[in-house]
């Protein structure tokens, strides 16, 4: 193998010496991309920015009772260190798994974890390894409720790349898993997700080591 | 593709290809664009010893014989003064495709300098000239079909700026006009179905908004569209952007 | 003559099947367009800049590459690199072996494809699950995708429902949202149960040694997520200088690809899974694949690697979309297959492929999309120049040759009597000629009358005219 990447190597070296010029690197910002009417800031343009990206907007944990009862999700998953916050608001009858059990993946309702951070430009959901208490837990039930502090956001794509830090696994959640790879029909809700939800709320919980400059 | 920088033209004569097509079909639209020309103030001369751009070479992957027939062209219509083609691909194969077969060739500085004073007919009109009405009238429908090798060139603006200044031209709009109608020089007989396909479509497309006449800078679709519809029994009338333009103002000054 | 083997397929290809292809087509087209339109100002600045920023850190690989892999390896990656496809298999079977696992997972690559990954894996006892909806559907037909971004664009729903039913996912049910409802019942199972999960790379980052995955399903995350074991096969393009690259290039992958601004899913995977994390893998490798990718580099074809695998060049192919990807018979089909598909494998079998490159009128549309700026109707023509001069069988059926062409243009004399000689055509029954060009131009359209000579005659009763 050490002889594949030598042969490799020097094979570039070989073919890139031929070229009379190489292209240089090219001046330009990093949001270049954005697009001007998707800029922007504040907490209340992001929870449009989420809505507009299927993402269910609860601005409280009493709404977020309100809406697990609505959904009549009565089993889900829920990293401990947000629990206690949590618990209260719950309907008595909803049983919350502070572990996540393989066992129980078709029995999950709902998986509750927090977001680092958000994304203002696209209305996306930050989530990190190192804040995440489960991956399973956010991806694999039907249901995803991402808490997230309204002060951690993003305004472009473009900052929260750059911005990553090092955390191993960082996933940028933008609405529920989809296809349309029948048909073109787009269906909600194949792999991950069908349903994406986010606590925009202040939970008040001890900062962690990803959180981004606003 | 776009077009090129073309040197500023000094004067009013010009040298006029009129393609191997119109050379051997469509002689009249030849015809026309000399008398356009001479409408707008130009002298023409129309060099005997043209034959072909070449492109048909370029396309086919023989780029020997492609610099062959261009270099003969580039004898043919020597500088300093400008060329003006009666065909956007014509015009296309000198100014883009030349230079990229001539890389690394001695006589690459030859064929730049050809490039370089290259311009379709539109195009010359309109940008060199500045042209931005035609006079007099055709009342008639018509649809404009641009030939791919227009793509991104001043050529497209050109064409439609002109038809829509003239009184009595109604241009429609018709489905997908943006797609190739599958002439592509040799691909038409190296992929005759796909190529008849391709056509059926366009044909369709542009019947669809019953157009009297089809208009063009390219008499190289216009002749693959024209025979597509002629085999399925449908008239299709199709007239060169000069045809329509000397027939509207049967000779009058500019 | 024979006939061009992407025409022949073209026209035996099943009405319903070009149906769906054009109707899948158009529908990604105009998201483009729209989402392009609404978001932009002048989006083919960006189209260039994203080409210069692909083209640099192709021109630049020998430094980039050796910089991923060192970043790579400090976020504890194992770093692998295969110089054939051959070796990647080998490599990566070694490494499911190595893992204990019989089961896989895999998300969609375009690389694995070039391997036959699940294929070869399935030859020595591994199942190898492709978790895309599309992939999954194609792999239980034993097909192949027709496309690099929707891999059963050419299929209905009925399709999808009998291949369902026949494999014992229920009875026949041709409802999207049913058979979508099935694969995520059956899949999840399996992500918990594989070991090892396989995907792709979409990009690699030189600068902090990142992988970014781009899905809309949740496949990669489930996959990542159920197992041990996290192995990334890649080609060494898709390595970008820096990070600040990928906004640029994720934002335009996006749009060019379905028209959406951003997919479900964006992950950025630099290593094993952290510390405290109880679910994912602990274990990751990249597999850096070559297969020839480092010798064009350097070549007159290299702008063909800037490519990001949106898909909008066979969207908007006049040729693609009448024939569908397997008419073109390798990995990559479209505009993009044209170029790369000769030029991957290895110079042996560009002869094989070099066919794919006539099969296109260079209109110009897909230069036109590409997110990336590459010059493909510039580099379908050069892969013709190297047909011809290579002579491949392939590449030369129905075009006619071009010497006596070239004879007649360069003698004006002699183009002169052709012309007027041409008066012959007006009488000749073209399909009954001996030249296959007449024949094929004659069994679908008519030619007009033969006037050459006519203009000339004109213009020399015009000395004024005539040159001087």
């Amino acid at each position: 193998m050490a002889d594949d990447r030598k042969t490799i190597l020097d094979q570039l070296g070989a073919s890139l010496s031929q070229l009379t010029e190489r292209t240089p690197y090219p001046q330009f910002a990093a949001d270049a991309a954005t697009p001007d009417t998707l800029r922007g800031r504040g907490p209340v343009l992001f929870a449009e920015r989420l809505t507009k990206a299927n993402t269910v907007v609860v601005d409280t944990p009493q709404a977020l009772g309100d809406f697990l009862a609505r959904r009549d999700a009565k089993i889900g998953y829920c990293d401990p260190e947000l629990a206690s916050s949590l618990r209260p608001w719950l309907g008595a009858d909803v049983e919350l798994d502070l572990e996540f059990d393989r066992e129980r993946v078709n029995e999950y309702a709902f998986g509750i974890t927090r977001a680092t951070s958000g994304v203002i430009e696209t209305g996306s959901l930050i989530l990190t390894d190192r804040d995440t208490s489960n991956r399973l837990g956010a991806l694999a039930p039907w249901i995803h409720i991402a808490c997230l502090d309204p002060a951690a956001l993003h305004l472009t794509l473009a900052d929260a790349i750059t911005g990553l830090g090092d955390d191993p696994n960082v996933v940028f959640v933008t609405g529920h898993s989809q296809t349309a790879d029948v048909e073109g029909i787009l269906i909600q809700g194949v792999h991950g997700p069908g349903e994406q939800v986010c606590l925009l709320y202040d939970l008040a919980l001890p900062e962690g080591p990803g959180d981004p400059d606003q | 593709m776009q077009t090129p920088e073309r040197d500023p033209i000094q004067g009013r004569k010009v040298q006029l290809m009129i393609s191997c097509l119109c050379d051997a079909f469509f002689d009249d639209a030849a015809r026309a664009t000399v008398e356009v020309l001479r409408q707008a103030g130009c002298q023409v001369t129309v060099p005997s010893g043209q034959t072909c751009c070449g492109q048909a070479a370029y396309t086919a992957g023989d780029w020997e014989a492609c610099r062959q027939v261009m270099r003969h062209t580039a004898k043919v219509f020597p500088g300093p003064v400008p060329v003006v083609v009666a065909s956007g691909s014509c015009a296309a194969a000198l100014f883009h495709e030349a230079p990229i077969a001539f890389a690394g060739e001695p006589d690459l500085p030859v064929i730049q300098d050809l490039s370089r004073r290259t311009w379709e007919l539109t195009d010359f009109l309109t940008n060199a000239l500045g042209v931005d009405r035609w006079p007099g009238s055709v009342a008639a429908r018509a649809v404009i079909h641009h030939g791919c090798h227009t793509r991104g060139t001043a050529t497209r603006d050109a064409v439609r700026a002109l038809c829509e200044s003239i009184d009595g031209l109604e241009i429609l709009d018709f489905p997908d006009a943006d797609q190739c109608c599958g002439f592509g020089g040799i691909f038409s007989v190296s992929h005759p179905y796909m190529s008849t396909e391709m056509g059926r479509k366009k044909v369709a497309d542009v019947l669809s908004v019953e157009p009297d006449i089809v208009i063009s800078a390219d008499m190289s679709c216009l002749m693959h569209q024209q025979g597509i519809a002629g085999r399925l029994g449908n008239e299709y009338r199709i007239q060169h952007i000069a045809q329509v333009m000397r027939d509207a103002s049967m000779g009058r000054a500019v | 003559m024979k006939r061009q083997a992407l025409d022949v397929f073209a026209s035996g290809l099943a009405p319903e099947v070009r149906d769906a292809i054009m109707a899948g087509t158009t529908r990604v087209l105009e998201k483009r367009q729209t989402t392009l339109a609404e978001d932009y100002a002048d989006p083919d600045s960006l189209r260039l800049l994203a080409g210069q920023v692909r083209q640099h850190a192709l021109d630049h690989l020998d430094r980039y590459l050796p910089l991923a892999e060192s970043r790579l390896r400090d976020n504890g990656v194992q770093v692998h690199f295969a110089r054939s496809t051959g070796r990647a298999l080998d490599i990566i079977t070694g490494l499911v072996h190595a893992s204990g696992t019989r089961v896989v997972t895999k998300s969609k690559s375009m690389a694995s494809e070039e391997l036959d990954l699940a294929r070869r894996l399935a030859d020595v006892g591994v199942e190898a699950l492709e978790t895309d909806l599309g992939e999954f559907v194609i792999q239980l037909d034993d097909d192949h995708p027709s496309h690099i971004v929707a891999p059963i664009i050419h299929k209905t729903r009925r399709d999808v429902a009998a291949s369902f039913a026949r494999h014992g996912l229920g009875d026949y049910d041709d409802d999207p949202e049913v058979i979508t409802r099935r694969a995520r019942r059956y899949m999840r199972k399996k992500f918990l149960e594989a070991k090892v999960t396989i995907t792709g790379a979409n990009f690699i980052s030189a600068e902090s040694g990142r992988v970014a995955i781009v899905t809309n399903e949740g496949n990669a995350r489930f996959g990542l997520a159920g197992a041990d074991v996290h192995i990334v096969l890649a080609g060494i393009e898709k390595v970008v200088a820096r990070d600040r690259d990928l906004p640029l290039l994720l934002s335009l992958l996006v749009r060019s690809a379905t028209g959406q601004r951003i997919s479900s899913y964006v992950e950025f995977v630099s290593g094993p899974r952290s510390a405290k994390q109880p679910s994912g893998p602990r274990e990751m490798h990249v597999v850096f694949l070559d297969s020839n990718r480092s010798k064009i580099v350097g070549g007159e074809m290299r702008q063909i690697l800037r490519c990001i695998r949106c898909g909008a060049c066979m969207n908007t192919c006049p040729v693609y979309r009448q024939s569908s990807g397997h008419a073109y018979r390798g990995v990559y089909p479209g505009p993009v297959g044209s170029v790369l598909g000769p030029l991957l494998k290895d110079d042996e079998n560009f002869a094989e492929l070099s066919d794919l490159a006539r099969a296109s009128t260079l209109c110009g549309a897909c230069g036109d999309v590409c997110p990336v700026n590459i010059p493909l109707p510039d580099l379908i023509a050069r892969v013709r120049v190297r047909s011809h001069r290579e002579g491949t069988v392939h590449g030369k059926q129905g075009v006619p040759p071009m010497w006596s062409y070239s004879l007649l243009a360069r003698h004006p004399m002699l183009w002169r009597l052709a012309m007027r000689l041409g008066q012959v055509l007006n009488w000749l029954p073209l399909q009954h000629l001996p030249l296959s060009a007449a024949r094929a131009w004659s069994g679908s359209r008519t030619l007009p009358r033969w006037r050459g000579g006519r203009f000339r005659r004109w213009i020399r009763s015009r000395p004024r005219d005539q040159d001087g």
